[in-house]
């Protein structure tokens, strides 16, 4: 959760991501920051993130996004 | 039959009645009729090409899910023991496989509209390139099939949306078909997603007086703004864009920003046309604007205009380009050379340049078209590329961005800088819009505009410019009540009902009596309908 965090930190500075529950409803985060966070996720922990998983509901939170990095690496 | 015309009123009557007696169960077919009927009466043997595009479109579909379905029994079959290398080999093989017939599909469907809206562009730039080899490409000049800048948009998104596993592939053609002509969005979108109107098409609805009555309401409100703003802005913005050399400085601005009314109005008011018959029908369709006069920035303000367009390119080209593995690549070696900052944010850049490149391109076949999208590309990659710079400038102007103030700046720039963006797409050629663009800035202060004699040769009279006045104060205080997000359309159920029958009446006269009807006038003109 932390190495998370800290990507997000540091993608989107202004964002309060432990509060936010609707990152991409209320587009606080934009596709040009999705395609930044994704691209930091995959080399931090070695996973595929693929358009496929690009959808609301995996990103809306960070326990969201967790969940999906933990699907991707059990796979 | 344009959605302005009196027989497109009779159609849209006809065809709700109709859907109300039918049977629930047959209620689709009679929508389907209804959507090819609108298709053949306005396009008369084209229609075989929208089938052609809906045969392919629904057998591929079907295929791509057999492959997946295919991939999903053998990774089955390898059973639980199989290592993770394995089950990754499967998956990787499914998704070659069933990537190779959305390719067939894809090909099948843009080769259609690449051959009938751009065989001619291609031609002609061919040629100077073939001239030494005395070889001339032929012009053939095709008819377009109504709507198949936006049929093929649709079709693409329905067979990626069935290879990414995000919707069941149809099984019945008829209703496909229906989903693909669906006549109110036929013409000029809203560009629908399978997961969001197929259902609602197939499904039958239960006659409801409100919503007929709400239906009714905002189909006016796009014929308010077509008719009484849209047409009548048409003639003084081409009077200046046809006879741009008589026309200097703040006059030419002010024509494209005319331009930039008449568009969203003429666009906007046909998309209300077609969601308010299809609200009649009981049928949601996607929003595809949301106030953009009042966007703060380049970026907001492709959030609030043709949203489903937007949407579109975003799911199906920025998003596959920038996690492809030659981006990702490039993304590697690029670090190596420019450093992170730059390196990291390079691929969303090229992607979201490749957008706007092809969202130009769709507009139409011209090179004016594309310099319309790099512009838009321009400001869109400085407002990534510069937030920080930005930051500071306006800390060290001790600005306060959250303020009223800096608020209204941020509308006028941005209005600004999608003004001038509107010389390209409006200009006659492309040599035409750079020598708007130069004469604005050179010219600037040459007011003649401003002088009666000149008003008055534009081809409106002294009360067409008090009306379009008016309209727009109309149209500027709607859309404020929208951006606070008051629901005017409700605010009407709540008045007495002889309050809300003088609305309805005035609304109605409104139309008929300010707007622009009259022999000269082409009905059919809706500006995206060209698109």
């Amino acid at each position: 959760m932390e190495e998370i965090l800290e990507i997000l930190q540091e993608v989107r500075p202004d964002v309060d991501f432990l509060a936010e529950e609707r990152l991409i409803d209320d587009d606080i985060l934009d596709s040009f920051d999705i395609i930044t966070i994704v691209g930091e996720f995959n080399e931090e922990f070695d996973i595929e993130i693929d358009v496929e998983d690009l959808e609301p509901e995996n990103f809306n939170t960070v326990a969201a996004m967790q969940e999906l990095i933990e699907k991707l690496q059990s796979e | 039959m344009s959605f302005t015309d009196i027989a497109f009123f009779a159609f849209v009557g006809v065809t709700v009645l109709a859907y109300f007696i039918t049977p629930k169960r047959f209620r689709w077919i009679t929508l389907l009729v209804a959507s090819l009927a609108f298709y053949w009466i306005n396009s008369g043997w084209l229609l075989l090409i929208l089938l052609g595009t809906c045969t392919v479109t629904f057998g591929c579909a079907l295929w791509i899910e057999a492959s997946n379905k295919r991939g999903k029994e053998e990774l089955k079959a390898l059973g639980k023991k199989a290592s993770r290398a394995d089950k990754k080999n499967l998956r990787a093989k499914t998704k070659k496989r069933s990537r190779r017939i959305l390719t067939v599909g894809v090909v099948l469907v843009l080769g259609a509209l690449l051959l009938l809206k751009y065989y001619d562009f291609f031609a002609d730039n061919a040629a100077g390139l073939l001239k030494p080899f005395g070889i001339r490409p032929p012009h053939f000049a095709f008819l377009l099939p109504l709507g198949i800048s936006f049929y093929t948009l649709q079709a693409i998104a329905y067979m990626t949306d069935v290879f990414r596993g995000k919707v069941t592939a149809d099984r019945n053609f008829c209703k496909f078909t229906l989903f693909m002509s669906f006549f109110p969005q036929i013409v000029q979108g809203p560009i629908p997603r399978h997961g969001q109107l197929a259902k609602q098409l197939y499904e039958p609805h239960s006659f409801d007086y409100t919503r007929l009555c709400h239906g009714a309401q905002l189909a006016l409100w796009g014929l308010f703004q077509k008719m009484v703003i849209a047409d009548r802005l048409a003639t003084p913005v081409s009077q200046v864009f046809e006879n741009y050399t008589q026309y200097h400085g703040l006059m030419l601005f002010l024509a494209a920003a005319g331009y930039g009314l008449q568009v969203y109005t003429d666009f906007s008011g046909g998309m209300d046309i077609a969601r308010g018959v299809a609200q009649m029908l009981g049928i949601e369709l996607e929003l595809n604007f949301k106030q953009p006069y009042f966007s703060i920035s380049i970026e907001d303000f492709w959030r609030r205009w043709h949203i489903t367009l937007g949407s579109w390119m975003k799911n199906y080209v920025f998003y596959p380009l920038s996690l492809s593995k030659a981006f990702a690549g490039l993304s590697r070696k690029s670090r190596r050379f420019l450093g992170d900052f730059v390196g990291k944010r390079l691929p969303p850049i090229l992607a979201m340049f490749t957008v706007y490149f092809l969202v130009g391109f769709w507009h139409g076949a011209d090179w004016k078209y594309i310099m319309y999208g790099v512009w838009n590309g321009i400001f869109l990659v400085a407002g990534i590329l510069l937030p920080e710079q930005y930051a500071k400038w306006t800390d060290r102007l001790h600005i306060d961005r959250e303020s009223f103030y800096w608020r209204t700046f941020q509308i006028v720039r941005t209005f600004v800088i999608c003004t001038l963006g509107r010389l390209f797409s409006r200009g006659e050629t492309l040599e035409a819009a750079w020598q708007m663009f130069g004469s604005i800035f050179t010219e600037w202060s040459n007011l003649t505009f401003l002088s009666e004699s000149t008003r008055l040769t534009l081809g409106l009279t002294e009360r067409d410019w008090i009306l379009l006045f008016a309209a727009v104060m109309v149209l500027l205080w709607v859309d404020r009540k929208h951006e606070h997000g008051i629901r005017l359309r409700e605010a009407i159920d709540r008045q007495r009902l002889p309050l809300r029958w003088v609305i309805y009446y005035g609304g109605i006269l409104a139309v008929y009596i300010f707007g622009v009807w009259g022999p000269a006038y082409d009905a059919a003109s809706f500006i995206y309908g060209q698109f």
